[in-house]
Parts: structure tokens; C-alpha cells; sequence
């Protein structure tokens, strides 16, 4: 690549992290199978009904990648969307009772609608996850056919409509061949555009969400609007799988969209494996198109799906998709004979040195930039109280911290250091209190603008991303510093793309400065404690903070780790000018990291001052040691 | 007023059946946190199973009744023990994912088996169509036996619950899963005995509203998806949380086909409980849990 500005020295090359770009493997391959359909499509002439159901499965599946794949929002609602297309474009496209147009007006109004009826949808999100939202999404899915049945004019009730005309700007589009034809074009750019969109910081938010709403919160995304955008995007696809839905069946009832059919249409992306939108075609053709193939097994449909189902949730939790991948890499292990299974992180097989030791990642390009001589991270919090019940956990604590400074917070076990943090960021929610950073107000506020404000943090009981890598969370973190738009992101258009270079660039640094680069490709839940601890602060630091809170970053590390772990966080941290308060058991290391120190016992303030001063203080001899 | 109370026993006699299925519903969620999917499937199988016993094999009605529900018990023992019990740690999706499976795979069997047909399940005596009367309101002679059994039913789920030490265990998990591990309980024989007694409840319920219903194709997916909205209306952690949400469900639903425009009728039940979900996500009888720690 000619025009990017990855420099051979950098980070991100000597790790050999690709730089993403407009074309991937997948898309060579995804345009490889279209064309094979495309071209063999009249070979299989007879079976263009059970084909045209793929695709609509395909595009239904590709829509619940992500909102369920990636956002992890298990919805059975989304046979409405279905049906809500299919009529729509009866509507439209019918010369008897419609407009009497074609699928230009079709698509665009079917995927209007249902972009607006997925946020819609996507409501009961907020309030409910996992169980209780399949629980809301099947009742809105039961409540839909029966508006489906009752809107006489929209949908004629039990009698159903049938198909317009098949046209597109006025020409006659034919049955069979040429309209499976189209619709595969329809899919391959839906595909296109469901595979930019969960490539860009949407879909790394999405699984940020998944993995982890309370870090997804805390790192400034606003996974309410998130969720519902979840929902929006997919209820907007699966509206266009309802237009091809009606034409390929040239009827459409209400009958035909009920809740089994959301069931199906989940049950085909987890036959398929849902973490891929491949799994979906993989999944569409295994539903839709084996019964077809042999004609005496449609009997035995149910227990085949059923039996699929069952066996590959024992066997192979990923989907067909995540089997093929599996043996794949067999195959693949034996021919370049390299032993099959994963080599511990603790033995990365590549430590990747730098190659110009006098240029340290704070000096590279992606983060020289960053340096502030300007000191942030003013923060002031005036009376902060939180009660649970009858335990005043956090009693009034009033206390400054001058910009760039870095803070120690110690006390005993229950003494509010970390719910103290918690009503800092706004995690806990029943907080009082006045908190201010560099002036702005942050009281009141919900997580996500504390953060987008410069407020940082990480987690005692480490809340990480499972399964994705640990460059991502980097990524993640960086997200506010990806300057572009939604719709651009969808087409993956030139601004994009360079976006996403400098934000790997300088993930990739950050990673190098944490010492986590030759780990960048290994999921968090792979790697040991210690690491993991470390993708945590690297993630808080990617979020360039004002003030970055650490709520025990060195608990179960050995000190002389945690010391150097320690020391890499202040030096980044006064590279960029921002603030360090750090909650630690350790004493031993907060003397020797922390100027000021604050002393908690029972909620309030016992002490503060420099470590020294604060360790001859007979109240926090009395309160370590027991009078 | 006989109108009246006759309107009330018809929703009572609806919410048995709703508030039966929603018990089993939460017998398994509030134990193991899995939804099963496959509850109304398994229920209808077992009302079928029954059938086919007594009408086709000619065994006398009650033991026929007693077989069926042994050897559904003795599947779902196996069941449990092959499919749930290896997913028992993982995320509450794997395991919705095979009740998912299982019913599928259970209602392609049940037609099989059984054949697509409707049927009527014949009772001895023919009690389901004798009525008798109280002050101007009918009564059914199998909707009587109905509301008995239902409260033999439920008596004996209590009295399992609450008095066994297997109801001990069951309510342990219920409550906190690793700490009923560390006191030593077996989660395998609590998994087990509470699927084995939620499919059973289950399948009683499936036979006993069978002649109410007729034998159809899936006769129990209507009584399944209201269950469902029992138990969402109990909380899906209370028992009696989801026997009231079923009764309180059919007694809406009777005064909603009365009183309701006939288009709202069938919508307006889950309506109700969609705006419920919304407001009170963790159902009307049970208080908001306390708060999640970071």
C-alpha cells in the first residue's frame, strides 16, 4: 500500500498488524461464491424458489450478526420486520391496490420503515438484556402478527396480498433466473455494507457491548443509543429481506409471520455461527435449502433442526461456520506441520523487539503527537456520599486534585475507595455529590459523558472484552478519536479508512509502550492475570483521560511487576499531561509512585498528605494496625 | 351476576391452564436460569403420548395417564443428563439454544408418531360433556377434575419445594449457585430432578386440557406463549408468582373477548404484559433486585 503512512519502524509493522484498507479476504472470497451462483444460477432452474429463500435468510441472518452476533441483543422479534417489508412493497409495487412502483421506491421506503420500527423495537433493550428481552422481543413479535391480521388495509388480513410486478426503474425484471440474479447483487452489496459496518467502530462498540456494558459504558460508549442502533440497523436489513421475501414467493400473509418463523430466523444464524456473516449464509443454506435438495427428508425437517441445533450447541458452540474454520485450521496445522492448538501467552513465540532502541512508542509518530506539556485532570468532588441501605459507604468526602498529579488512595477493605470511584464515573447510581473535572460538571451525568469528558478508568474485578483481542480494546478505547459518521462508515468511504489507520498506528504504540504488542492478537480471556490487568490500564489510557482512575491495578501482581506496570502508566500519563489516581493495597508501592496520598477508613477521610506524613499519622496506625 | 361468575370461572378454568405451564416454566428458571423453549412442545407430546396409550394401545385411561408420564419422565432424564448437563456452566443462551432444538425435534416427532390429525381425547364416562348447574351459572364435570387435579398439583410441587430436601437444594440454587455448591448440594441431581419435575407438571397440564382443547397438531403452543405470560407477569422467580400471573392472565383475557373490541382481544393480553416488561421488568409480585456490583 502506497498511500498509508505506516513507517517500517513502527509498531504496527513489526508486529505485522494488517492495515485496514478497503479490500479484505473475505471480500475476495464472498465475490469468488457470488460469482460462482451468479454464473451456475441456470444449472439449478428448478430450484430458484428455494434459492431466492436463501438469500432472504442470508440477509436476515446478515442483519442479526449484528444486532445479535455483535451486540449480543437476542431478539426473537424480527419475523415483523420481515412481514413489515413484504408488505410494504405489496403496497408500493401492485398496480391493483398500490402505486404501482418498482423496487427503487421499494427498497429505500422498506428500509426507512423499518430502521425507524427497529428502534422502535429495540426499546425494551434499555430497560431488559438476555432472558427478559427475548421474553419483550417475543411479545412484540406475537402483538405484530396480530396487527399484521387486523390492518385490513395494509395487509387485506387473512386473505394476504400478493406481489407487485417485478421492475426496477421501469424495466421488467423476469421471473426465475434474472430475479435471483438481482437479488444476489442485493445481497453481495448488503453483505458489503454489514461487513464495513462491524469492521468499523460500530461494530467494535457493538462488541464492546456484548462483552462488557459496564466497560463499553465507562470508555464513553452511549450503549443505549447503541442497542437501539442495533436494532435499527438490522430491523432496516431485514425489511429488505421482507421485499425479497414477497417477491420470491409472489404472496405474502399474515400467517406467514409468526413467531416461529423469528425463532427460525434466529436458530439459522446459531446453525450458521453467529460471530461471522459467512455463518449466516452457511446457516441459510443449511436451513433452507438441505430439505429441498432431498425430497424425502422434508418429513423429518423438525428433528434435523432440531437435531442440528442440539448437536453443534454440545459440539461446536460457533456454528457450522466455526466447525469449518476448525478443521480448516487442522488442515492447515498439517500441512506446514506445526503442532495444532495454542502456544501459552505466557511463551508469545515472537517477542518482537524494536528495531531503533532510541526511539521509545512515545516518541513515534502516532504518539509524539499527544504530547501535552499542559497539565489536565483538575478534579474536585465536594461532599460525596453514597448509602446502601443503612451503610454510608461513602460519607461526605470532599477533597482537589491538581492537574497531572498523581494520587494514592488506600484504606482497609470496605472503607468506599472504590465506590468512591464509582460516584466519581457515575457506576454507582445513587451517588450525591458535586464532581467537577477541569471545570466541567460531571454530577448528574451518565457514565459515558463523564468519560467522553476526559474521565478514565479500570475495574478491581478486571472487566474486560472476553473473547475479543487485546489490540481491539485499544481500539475501543480510541473510539472518540474516529472522526466520522455513521453512513460513511457503511461505505467505507476514503476518510474511514484513514481514520482507522491512525487509530491502529496508535494502538499499536500503545500496546509496544504497555509491553502487550506481541500479544495483540490473542483474545483477553487467553491471556495470564497480569496481562490481562495490563490490556485493562492500556485501554483507559487509549481514551487519552484527563484523569485516569485506577482501582487496584497491581492487586495479585507480584510487586516488581506491578512497580514496572506502574511506571510505564505515569510515564505515559505525563507524557499526555493527564492526571493518575490510583486505589492500591499495596503501600509499599504507593509510597514510592504516589507524591500525595489519601488515607479511607469507614467512608471518610481519615488522612492525606504526602506518604510519608500520612504513615506516621496515628490515626492510620490506629486504623492499619488496630489499637 | 351468574353471567358474571360465569365469566370468572371460564377465566379461572383458562389461567389453570396458563398458571400450570407457567409453574414449570419457572420451576426450571428459577432453579437453573433456563428458559425452556421446549415446555409446550413437551407437554403436548405427553398428552398425545397419553392418548395414543389409551385409544390406540386400549390401556385403561389412568394408567395409561401414569406410562405416558413415566416414560416422558424417563426421556427427560436422559434428556437432561445428554444435552443440558454438559452446557450446565455455560451462558444461558447455549442451554436456550437446545430447548430451542428440543422443540423442534420433539414436535417432528409428535407428528410423526402420531400422525398430523386432530383428534379428541375420549374420557371415561364421557364427563367432558356433562355440565351441571348452580344458580343459573354451568359447570363442566372435566372442568371440576380440572380445577382438583390442578390443586393436587400444586399442593405437591409445594409440598416438594418447600418441605423436601431436594426443595431444599432446589431453593439453594435458586438463591446462589456457587454457595450451594461449596455446601456440598449435587448440581447434577438438582438439574435433573427439577427438569424431570418441571416436564411432568408439564405433561399433567397437557393432559388434563387436552379434551378441553382437542388433540391437534400443537395444540399446547397457545397455553405455552400465554404460560410464558404468566410467568413474565409472576417475575419468573416466584411460584406463586406464576400460578397468580397465569390466573390473573385468564381472567383478563375473558373480560377482554367480553369487553374488548373483538380486533384487541387476542392482542391485548400481551400487550399488557409488554408494557409491563417495560415498566416493571422483573414482573408485579416480586421486589427489584439490589444493585450490581462493579
Amino acid at each position: 500500500m502506497a498511500d498509508n503512512n505506516v513507517t517500517t519502524g513502527s509498531a504496527m509493522n513489526r508486529a505485522g498488524i494488517p492495515v485496514p484498507g478497503y479490500i479484505k479476504r473475505n471480500h475476495i472470497l464472498g465475490v469468488f461464491f457470488f460469482a460462482l451462483t451468479f454464473l451456475l444460477l441456470p444449472q439449478f432452474d428448478q430450484y430458484t424458489t428455494a434459492i431466492g429463500f436463501i438469500l432472504v435468510f442470508a440477509a436476515v441472518g446478515g442483519s442479526l450478526v449484528i444486532a445479535f452476533g455483535a451486540a449480543g441483543q437476542f431478539t426473537l422479534g424480527h419475523s415483523i420486520f420481515l412481514g413489515a417489508g413484504a408488505f410494504l412493497s405489496a403496497n408500493i409495487a401492485n398496480d391493483s391496490y398500490g402505486w404501482g412502483r418498482g423496487l427503487e421506491v421499494e427498497i429505500p421506503i422498506a428500509l426507512a420503515v423499518c430502521f425507524i420500527l427497529g428502534l422502535i423495537v429495540g426499546l425494551p433493550s434499555l430497560r431488559v438484556n438476555e432472558l427478559y428481552l427475548a421474553l419483550a422481543t417475543f411479545a412484540i413479535a406475537y402483538v405484530g402478527q396480530q396487527v399484521l391480521y387486523e390492518w385490513k388495509q395494509f395487509t387485506a388480513g387473512g386473505s394476504g396480498k400478493s406481489a407487485g410486478d417485478l421492475t426496477l426503474f421501469g424495466w421488467e425484471i423476469g421471473r426465475g433466473t434474472p430475479y435471483i440474479r438481482l437479488s444476489l447483487i442485493i445481497i453481495l452489496v448488503t453483505f458489503w455494507i454489514c461487513g464495513n459496518i462491524l469492521d468499523g467502530k460500530t461494530g467494535r462498540s457493538m462488541n464492546a457491548l456484548r462483552t462488557s456494558e459496564t466497560a463499553a459504558r465507562s470508555v464513553g460508549i452511549n450503549v443505549a443509543w447503541l442497542k437501539i442502533l442495533a436494532f435499527g440497523i438490522s430491523g432496516a436489513i431485514t425489511g429488505l429481506a421482507g421485499v425479497l421475501y414477497i417477491h420470491n414467493l409472489r404472496y405474502a400473509g399474515p400467517e406467514n409471520f409468526n413467531v416461529h418463523l423469528s425463532i427460525l430466523l434466529i436458530l439459522t444464524l446459531i446453525i450458521g455461527g453467529r460471530h461471522r456473516l459467512a455463518g449466516a449464509v452457511v446457516g441459510a443454506i443449511f436451513v433452507k435449502f438441505l430439505p429441498e435438495l432431498i425430497r424425502d427428508v422434508q418429513e423429518y425437517e423438525g428433528i434435523i433442526y432440531g437435531g442440528a441445533l442440539i448437536f453443534l450447541t454440545l459440539f461446536s458452540p460457533r456454528g457450522l461456520i466455526g466447525l469449518i474454520e476448525a478443521s480448516l485450521r487442522v488442515v492447515g496445522a498439517q500441512l506446514s506441520k506445526t503442532p495444532v492448538g495454542k502456544i501459552l501467552p505466557n511463551s508469545a513465540s515472537t517477542v518482537i523487539e524494536p528495531i531503533d532502541d532510541s526511539v521509545t512508542p512515545l516518541q513515534s509518530a502516532s504518539l509524539a503527537g499527544l504530547a501535552s506539556s499542559d497539565k489536565r485532570g483538575h478534579l474536585t468532588v465536594t461532599d460525596a456520599r453514597v448509602i446502601f441501605g443503612g451503610v454510608r459507604a461513602v460519607d461526605g468526602v470532599s477533597f482537589e486534585v491538581e492537574a497531572g498529579k498523581v494520587t494514592g488512595v488506600i484504606g482497609s477493605n470496605g472503607a468506599g475507595k472504590t465506590t468512591l470511584f464509582n460516584a466519581i464515573t457515575g457506576h454507582a447510581k445513587n451517588a450525591e455529590g458535586i464532581f467537577t473535572l477541569d471545570g466541567v460538571e460531571l454530577s448528574n451525568k451518565p457514565i459515558y459523558t463523564r468519560s467522553l469528558s476526559g474521565l478514565g478508568r479500570t475495574f478491581q474485578n478486571l472487566n474486560l472484552h472476553g473473547d475479543i483481542r487485546v489490540l481491539d480494546h485499544a481500539l475501543i478505547g480510541l473510539e472518540r478519536e474516529m472522526h466520522y459518521g455513521r453512513v460513511s462508515e457503511a461505505f467505507r468511504l476514503p476518510h474511514v479508512v484513514r481514520n482507522e489507520r491512525k487509530a491502529y498506528e496508535r494502538a499499536a504504540e500503545l500496546l509496544d509502550h504497555m509491553e502487550l504488542l506481541e500479544y495483540w492478537e490473542e483474545k483477553v480471556d487467553d491471556l495470564p492475570y497480569g496481562l490481562q490487568k495490563r490490556v485493562d490500564v492500556a485501554r483507559g489510557l487509549a481514551t487519552n483521560p484527563s484523569v485516569l482512575l485506577l482501582d487496584e491495578p497491581a492487586a495479585g501482581l507480584p510487586t516488581a511487576e506491578a512497580l514496572q506496570m506502574m511506571e510505564h502508566v505515569i510515564e505515559y500519563a505525563e507524557h499526555i499531561g493527564c492526571g493518575v489516581i490510583v486505589i492500591e493495597h499495596n503501600v509499599e508501592l504507593v509510597a514510592d509512585v504516589c507524591p500525595r496520598v489519601i488515607v479511607m477508613d469507614a467512608g471518610k477521610i481519615l488522612a492525606d498528605g504526602t506518604a510519608e506524613s500520612v504513615m506516621q499519622n496515628e490515626d492510620v496506625i490506629a486504623a492499619y494496625l488496630g489499637t | 351476576m351468574a353471567e358474571f361468575i360465569q365469566l370468572i370461572w371460564s377465566g379461572v378454568l383458562n389461567g389453570l391452564c396458563y398458571a400450570l405451564i407457567g409453574l414449570s416454566l419457572v420451576l426450571i428458571f428459577k432453579t437453573a436460569r433456563i428458559l425452556n423453549f421446549a415446555a409446550g412442545t413437551m407437554a403436548g407430546f405427553t398428552g398425545w403420548f397419553a392418548w395414543w396409550w389409551a385409544t390406540k394401545q386400549g390401556i385403561p385411561f389412568l394408567l395409561a395417564i401414569l406410562v405416558a408420564i413415566i416414560m416422558v419422565g424417563i426421556a427427560t432424564l436422559l434428556i437432561e443428563r445428554l444435552t443440558i448437563r454438559p452446557l450446565i456452566n455455560e451462558n444461558f443462551l447455549s442451554i436456550v439454544t437446545i430447548t430451542l432444538g428440543l422443540e423442534f425435534l420433539v414436535a417432528n416427532l409428535a407428528i410423526n408418531f402420531f400422525g398430523g390429525r386432530a383428534e379428541s381425547f375420549r374420557i371415561p364416562g364421557d364427563i367432558q360433556f356433562k355440565n351441571f348447574e348452580i344458580g343459573g351459572v354451568r359447570f363442566n364435570w372435566w372442568h371440576i377434575v380440572i380445577l382438583i387435579c390442578t390443586f393436587i398439583i400444586l399442593a405437591i410441587v409445594g409440598y416438594i419445594v418447600n418441605r423436601t430436601e431436594l426443595g431444599l437444594a432446589m431453593r439453594a440454587f435458586a438463591e446462589d449457585k456457587d454457595a450451594a455448591r461449596l455446601m456440598g448440594i449435587k448440581e447434577s441431581t438438582v438439574s435433573q430432578w427439577t427438569w424431570t419435575l418441571s416436564v411432568t407438571v408439564g405433561g399433567l397440564t397437557g393432559i388434563l386440557f387436552a379434551p378441553v382443547l382437542f388433540l391437534q397438531q400443537d395444540y399446547m403452543n397457545i397455553p405455552f406463549i400465554k404460560g410464558f405470560v404468566a410467568a413474565i407477569l409472576g417475575g419468573f422467580t416466584s411460584l406463586s408468582g406464576g400460578v397468580l400471573g397465569g390466573l390473573l392472565l385468564g381472567e383478563l383475557e375473558a373480560f377482554a373477548v367480553k369487553y374488548a373490541p373483538r380486533q384487541m382481544a387476542a392482542a391485548l393480553p400481551v400487550i399488557i404484559v409488554f408494557f409491563i416488561l417495560l415498566i416493571r421488568p422483573r414482573g408485579l409480585f416480586t421486589r427489584a433486585k439490589a444493585h450490581e456490583r462493579v
